[in-house]
């Protein structure tokens, strides 16, 4: 036995945030299902398997768990990434016989009409094929591709992604509301919700507003929350970036 | 064709109701043909409010199930003319209000009168969809705090989405603010956010800022939209707030405190 206690922690605990999107299955009709992941899969197979998901099953109150288990295995078969079911009368009866954690994701967004339908060479179907450089080459070839520009206030409860673009948005942000962007983020008017850029690892997103009082801001899956925010950090004409691992805000 | 404006909020007991009651009379003072809808089923609030509690047989849940039509469920107002109040159901069935029951009593309104006013429940569920989904614009009630601002952002977010307006695709529901119970005094002691906060956190269009007022206890004591006491402050600011709904600018009053004036703050020591 060691006398002297070790310098190193065996344990360290750091926080990150990642994109994760629900699979809502609204029919469990096998071979429908499966015809309609092989389709999503087909359409965008990086995006798919890179994206961790969650699988909501509430539609699903009058499929007998057999089935149900066998609509999960069949999802995980196709190389989803799936990190749990979202959390639910019908999650919680069959979790524990399908071996994945139950997962309660804070506030329903609304869906908010304001995304732009992507323009056909944003869809990742054409991406490049895998290769070690793939991600940023794919990130910088969208940001000319998918800009998404919102001309009303995103207000709280609300949701806005720009996919493989960067998102503009000409008014405020309200506090509760979200935004995200695979690229960089520019707010015209105030930030008070979250912002988060970068969502699919570019660390070097950054996030530009006119005035920043933010409940959040992350970059790459790096973030700071209110609580971290100075005052003297919050205020006009703002800029987060993201140096190594630290969440930098500085004026413009 | 009517015009329909959905009087919502988000959160509970902010004025919907007393709003509801003083903008139909004011519109129909202005001697438009106007129905105000009570959405708020199981409550039964706004017939209070009107005086005319006394005289409901048929509700809205009747008409739509078929019980009544509408010339039976309409009350006609004793105060003022051209005024119309279709009173909510005391049945403590929330469903009982259908999407398609709703527009059919809507599209024959609307052949009659020049507006319908609903006046929705309080939450962002259905019923408050109900009462907001066929509106043309909306008129959102808010008063000076955090959580009041907080749900009326939230519902002007849905509002933007989840209306029959929007989605058709022409963009969000018009909406304007009307800011009640606004205390100056506690304003100024910081208690309460100013109408330059407000306005900033939601910018949005400024309809009226009515007083915190004990004239509006009083009217709905008496049974009466607050709208039709002349001498009050709500009184008269909720008729400001008609005129600049009908398209005339005026200014905004009852914004500082009364009585003491610029004198009485600067030299207050
Ligand atoms: N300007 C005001 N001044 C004082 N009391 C008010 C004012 N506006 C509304 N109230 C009071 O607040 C309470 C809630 O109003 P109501 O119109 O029923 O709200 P809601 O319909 O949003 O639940 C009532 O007791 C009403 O008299
Ligand atoms: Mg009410």
């Amino acid at each position: 036995m060691n006398a002297h206690p070790s310098p190193i922690q065996p344990i360290e605990l750091k926080g990150r945030m990642i994109l994760v999107s629900i699979l809502r299955l609204h029919d469990a009709d096998t071979d429908q299902l499966n015809e309609a992941l092989d389709a999503r899969m087909r359409e965008a197979p990086e995006l798919m398997r890179d994206m961790p998901l969650l699988v909501d099953v509430e539609h699903l109150a009058n499929t007998p768990a057999e089935t149900l288990t066998q609509v999960i295995e069949a999802i995980r078969g196709r190389g989803f990434k799936l990190i749990g079911l979202q959390q639910g009368a019908v999650a919680q009866s069959v979790a524990s016989g399908i071996g994945l954690p139950l997962i309660v994701l804070g506030g329903k967004g609304t869906e908010v009409p304001l995304r732009a339908a992507p323009s056909p060479q944003a869809e990742p179907a054409n991406e490049p094929s895998p290769s070690v450089h793939k991600e940023s080459a794919s990130a910088v070839q969208a940001l000319h591709t998918a800009s998404l520009v919102v001309n009303q206030p995103v207000r709280s409860g609300q949701q806005v992604y720009a996919r493989g673009g960067d998102l503009i948005v000409l008014g405020t942000v309200s506090a509760g509301a979200e935004l995200l962007s695979d690229g960089h983020i520019h707010v015209y008017g105030t930030l008070r919700g979250k912002a988060l850029a970068g969502v699919r690892g570019m660390t070097g997103a950054r996030i530009f507003c006119r005035r920043l009082d933010a409940e959040l801001v992350s970059i790459a899956g790096h973030y700071r929350i209110a609580e971290d925010i100075l005052d003297a950090e919050r205020g006009e004409n703002r800029l987060v970036t993201l140096a190594g691992e630290t969440i930098v805000i500085s004026e413009i | 064709m009517a015009r329909i404006v959905v009087i919502t909020s988000g959160k509970g007991g902010v004025g919907k109701t007393t709003t509801s009651a003083a903008l139909a009379t004011g519109l129909a003072m202005e001697g438009h043909r106007t129905a105000v809808i009570d959405f708020d089923v199981g409550l039964r609030n706004l017939d209070l409010i009107m005086g005319c509690e006394r005289r409901v047989v048929y509700d809205f849940v009747n008409v739509i199930n078929g019980d009544a039509n509408l010339r039976q469920a309409l009350i006609k107002d004793k105060r003022t003319e051209n005024l119309f109040i279709l009173p909510a159901s005391q049945t403590r069935d929330k469903d009982a209000l259908t999407e398609e029951g709703v527009e059919k009593v809507l599209d024959e309104l609307s052949q009659e009168f020049d507006y319908i006013i609903c006046d929705s429940p309080a939450g962002i569920e259905r019923g408050a969809l109900m009462a907001a989904y066929f509106a043309d614009a909306a008129i959102v009630v808010t008063n000076p705090e955090v959580s009041s601002v907080r749900d009326s952002d939230r519902m002007l977010g849905i509002l933007s989405s989840k209306t029959r307006v929007a989605e058709r695709g022409e963009g969000p529901l018009p909406a304007k603010l009307l800011l009640t119970r606004y205390s100056p005094e506690r304003v100024e002691k910081g208690e309460m956010l100013s109408v330059d906060d407000v306005t900033e956190i939601l910018s949005i269009e400024m309809l009226g800022v009515i007083p915190e007022s004990q004239s509006v206890l009083n009217a709905s004591n008496a049974g009466m939209p607050v709208i039709l006491d002349a001498e009050s402050d709500a009184g008269q600011a909720y008729r400001d707030a008609v005129a600049r709904f009908l398209g005339e600018d005026r200014p905004h009053r009852f914004l500082t405190t009364q009585k003491k004036g610029l004198f009485g703050r600067l030299f207050k020591g």
